[in-house]
């Protein structure tokens, strides 16, 4: 068998992929946001794709796209985003020292794996062409197809496991009566009746929009000229993103009272001369 | 050009029975009426395994008459351990079986829906409701394929996604206590974390093994350890790497920390299954990677092995001492017994194989009879509510008074554990440590001894605390009792203890048959 | 260039990956640490495939790329049942085990 070069361009290639991506697996020791850390490692993932194309590994390269950045990591950040995104977590340690006996550990787990490697006299790369003549997909299914069948008929053991598993985690069964839009109206109404809000049946008024401030963090005004808090989406209350009303004095100052348009509305040019 | 592999279907009919016992049982859920659904799933699974075990029998015959052979391309190999491992496995699956069914008042030891937060309306309505999470029974069979798969992969891959299916129900399974649902959620999260980590360590030794040899399959492992001259590292590293994983899978020491943790927050009955088949299917697997791969490199690595094994079994014996959960000493005390089988393991020697799986007969039958009693035994608020299981240990002060046949069976599945005379458990330790010592690994049964005495310091103080102790007075008033049941935890924990008699009364025959079963085909 | 530089960054981002699940409190980051150990052992195993010319390697890292993919189904349920439980995803809120 004749053996294997590596051009050039592959080393360029690894030197320039394999930094950016120990830095993006870093993010996983040091990143305070989840999904910071979610689309970092799925930077990384593509990078991995990108070498196993390099190492004559096109099917596997395609499948760790679809499988790992396009399926496994995007159902992280699913998670994440259901999670609640900005759920950051306290670098604090819990137990004293573990923290430094860990990077110790893994360090030493990384000194291990690499003198290994480095000092193992591995054989004369051979390279696949030979085994990929038929391309590498219909090598590779033949091997999965012969060899591995036995394996490849029990992870559908797997895959079962894992339906049936994230379902009965998830599914509820649908214990009391159905309620339906017409049920819902009726008893909204007959609470209105009772005598509730009339919040009830009309609409809820959705966030403010005013000569300057037109952005979904600005409450509503109600009649009596109050913000409305509910008018603002849940998510930005949660954060505490919402905005202050400016006060009346200050709308004042700037010449518009809330519910009337501006004492002289700007136009153009003019726009200026009244925000100063 | 593309061969078809040749497919042995008859070799392969235990697994396809459990297999296509599970997949049925997944559209049972779907088709069959709730209210049947219980009965029908549970004499499906029960079918299947007894037809499992009746097919691996039948194996074993013909294993006997024509020889041990591979089948499909490899993947997996029939031979006298594999068959007694599958043989032992679904024994005790078929009994933890009965105990993960049983009802106590209409209620099983599950959640009514996993689905429904815990302490919400929802699951109020549920349990009110009647619902059951029957998947429990496809899941544990789905589990029960991936154990009898275990013990008979001849590659690392198969073994590999063998381990990842009777992982991957059983996570789920731990978390679907009825009671104390947080505990049992926690539970589910750091058994699944741990277990997929440990699983990552087992595949890196896998590729460093494949790099070494350039193929998985152990025969070929097997071949290429001593030819191979500088490339010592990339096999004893990944040797290490794939024992770190199966080590994990059976609870030895460093990597013990889930178990008490699990052991504690999962459903009792699926903690006996856990903590019997898990065992037996991980400690077969680890005989025949060690005894089919490993021998060349005894020296490089009995250092690792001899540490782990003499700080499991010091570790779990201390710490079983100094706990006052029942469930957690239970744990503590199957870490320690992980240490014992690891000598037969360590042994290297053709009795070790034979004996390790004796004594994980006798200490599955062990376990799974004290985890079935252990659900029974619960407690009573001052309302006269039975709700969770009495799981401290004052709890069950005076009760060899109230339930004598209950703290017999329970005194005499301690005892096993404890390895005396007349027991399973001592026969067990006997064949294990023979064994050892003719493998030339003595100073390891010296600290086995030791730590068995001092082992059956805490057993006998449990049968004191049973039968010499006043039951406590509780000062809200709650009390210990023991429920009624359907009665199939019964049959499952009298079949375990004439089991556990029979095997320390009359060994020779079952003995007989497991030393016909030393050789592992390469 | 050698093949070995691909082992040895397998070998970092293994440990790095390891390091993350003792380190990390949230189970979100500690299971994607683990997902990246996984990746580390393909990236292995494809290297090897082309050292030695056998394809069995990438076989392999197929296979686990389809095992990984239903332990993260199965893994994310957990972790999302928990947090309806008890509204965080860390490891350490409210941990009633002893540890």
């Amino acid at each position: 068998m004749t053996g294997l070069t590596i051009s050039a361009g592959e080393g360029v290639l690894f030197w320039i992929l394999a930094p950016l991506m120990v830095l993006g697996a870093l993010s996983l020791l040091f990143a305070r946001r989840t999904v910071h850390i979610a689309v970092s490692i799925a930077g990384v993932m593509v990078g991995l794709a990108v070498m196993y194309i390099a190492n004559e590994a096109t099917f596997l390269g395609v499948a760790q796209v679809v499988v790992y950045t396009g399926a496994v990591m995007m159902l992280f950040v699913f998670v994440i985003m259901l999670v609640g995104v900005d759920s950051t977590e306290s670098l604090t340690e819990t137990l004293r020292g573990q923290r430094w006996l860990a990077a110790l550990s893994a360090l030493g787990l990384a000194i291990l794996l690499g003198a290994v490697v480095t000092r193992a006299v591995l054989p004369e790369p051979v390279g696949l062409a030979a085994a990929n003549a038929d391309s590498n997909p219909v090598a590779v299914a033949r091997l999965v197809f012969s060899d591995f069948v036995f394996a490849f008929e029990l992870t559908g053991a797997l895959l079962i496991t894992a339906a049936v598993g994230a379902l009965s985690l998830t599914h509820r069964v649908r214990l009391g009566i159905k309620v339906d839009q017409r049920t819902l109206a009726e008893a909204k109404l007959k609470r209105y009746g009772a005598g509730g809000d009339a919040t009830l049946v009309v609409n809820r008024p959705g966030p403010g929009v005013y000569a300057r401030h037109n952005s979904a963090d600005m409450p509503a005004v109600d009649a009596a000229g109050n913000p409305v808090e509910e008018s603002i989406t849940t998510v930005l209350r949660v954060r505490g993103q919402e905005r202050e009303l400016p006060s009346a004095e200050e709308l004042a100052d700037a010449g518009h009272p809330y519910g009337s348009p501006a004492v002289e509305a700007p136009t153009g040019t003019q726009a200026k001369e009244i925000d100063a | 050009m593309f061969v078809a592999p040749h497919i042995e279907w008859a070799a392969l009919t235990p697994v396809l029975i459990l297999l296509g016992a599970a997949v049925i049982g997944v559209l049972v859920e779907a088709f069959v009426p709730r209210a049947s659904r219980r009965l029908v799933q549970l004499a499906l699974s029960a079918l299947a395994v007894a037809g499992a075990l009746v097919a691996v029998t039948w194996r074993w015959t013909v294993v006997q008459s024509s020889g041990p052979r591979e089948l499909v391309a490899g993947a997996l190999r029939e031979d006298g351990p594999a068959l007694l491992a599958q043989a032992v496995l679904l024994v005790l699956s078929l009994l933890a079986l009965l105990v993960i069914a049983d009802r106590s008042r209409g209620e099983d030891g599950f959640a009514p829906t996993a689905a429904a937060v815990p302490g919400s309306e929802y699951e109020d309505q549920a349990r009110r409701a009647g619902l059951a999470q029957t998947e429990v029974f496809p899941l544990t069979m789905f589990a029960v394929t991936g154990m009898l798969v275990f013990p008979a992969a001849a590659d690392l891959l198969t073994m590999f996604i063998a381990l990842e299916v009777l992982s991957l129900p059983l996570y789920l399974l731990a978390g679907l206590a009825r009671y104390r649902r947080l505990l049992s959620q926690e539970a589910s999260l750091k058994y699944f974390l741990l277990g997929a980590f440990s699983s990552a360590f087992f595949l890196m030794g896998l590729a460093l093994l494949y790099g070494y040899a350039g193929s998985v399959r152990l025969d070929e492992l097997a071949v290429a350890v001593p030819a191979m001259a500088g490339m010592d590292g990339l096999l004893l590293a990944g040797s290490a790497l794939v024992i770190v994983g199966l080590l994990f899978k059976v609870g030895a020491v460093p990597f013990h920390a889930w178990t008490p943790d699990v052991y504690q927050g999962a459903p009792t009955s699926v903690t006996g299954f856990m903590a019997a088949c898990t065992k037996v299917a991980a400690f077969a697997a680890l005989l025949r990677f060690v005894y089919v791969v490993t021998p060349g490199l005894t020296w490089d690595l009995a250092p690792f092995l001899w540490t782990v094994a003499i700080l499991t079994m010091v570790v779990g014996t201390v710490l079983a001492i100094v706990q006052t959960d029942m469930k957690r000493t239970l744990a503590y005390s199957s870490v320690a017994h992980a240490g014992f089988l690891l000598l037969g393991v360590i042994a290297l020697d053709e009795r070790g194989i034979g004996g390790v799986i004796f004594y994980l007969l006798a200490y599955g039958l062990a376990t799974v009879g004290s985890f079935g009693l252990v659900s029974l035994v619960r407690t009573k608020d001052a309302d006269g509510n039975v709700t969770s299981e009495a799981g401290h240990l004052s709890e069950w002060a005076g009760l060899g008074r109230r339930s004598p046949v209950l703290a017999v069976s329970f005194a005499l599945f301690l005892l096993s554990f404890a390895g005396i005379p007349l027991t399973a458990g001592f026969t067990g330790k006997f064949a294990v440590f023979s064994a050892a010592v003719a493998g030339g690994a003595w100073p390891l049964v010296v600290v086995a001894v030791l730590a068995s005495a001092a082992a059956a310091f805490f057993y006998v103080r449990i049968i004191v605390l049973m039968f010499f102790t006043e039951p406590p007075v509780a000062e809200d008033g709650s009390s210990t009792t023991v429920v009624r049941t359907e009665g199939l935890t019964a049959v499952a924990v009298v079949v375990c203890a004439v089991g556990t008699v029979l095997l320390g009364v009359v060994p020779s025959a079952i003995l007989a048959i497991t030393a016909q079963a030393s050789k592992f085909l390469l | 260039m050698s093949l070995v530089n691909y082992l040895v960054l397998a070998g970092i981002l293994f440990a790095i990956g390891s390091a993350a699940v003792l380190v990390r409190r949230n189970s979100i980051v500690a299971f994607m640490g683990v997902e990246l150990m996984l990746n580390a052992a393909n990236l292995t195993l494809v290297t090897f495939a082309r050292m030695h010319g056998d394809l069995s390697g990438q076989v392999i890292a197929f296979f686990v790329m389809v095992v990984a993919a239903a332990e993260v189904v199965i893994g994310l349920a957990i972790i999302v049942s928990i947090f309806r439980t008890r509204g965080s995803a860390s490891l350490d809120d409210a941990s009633l085990l002893k540890s």
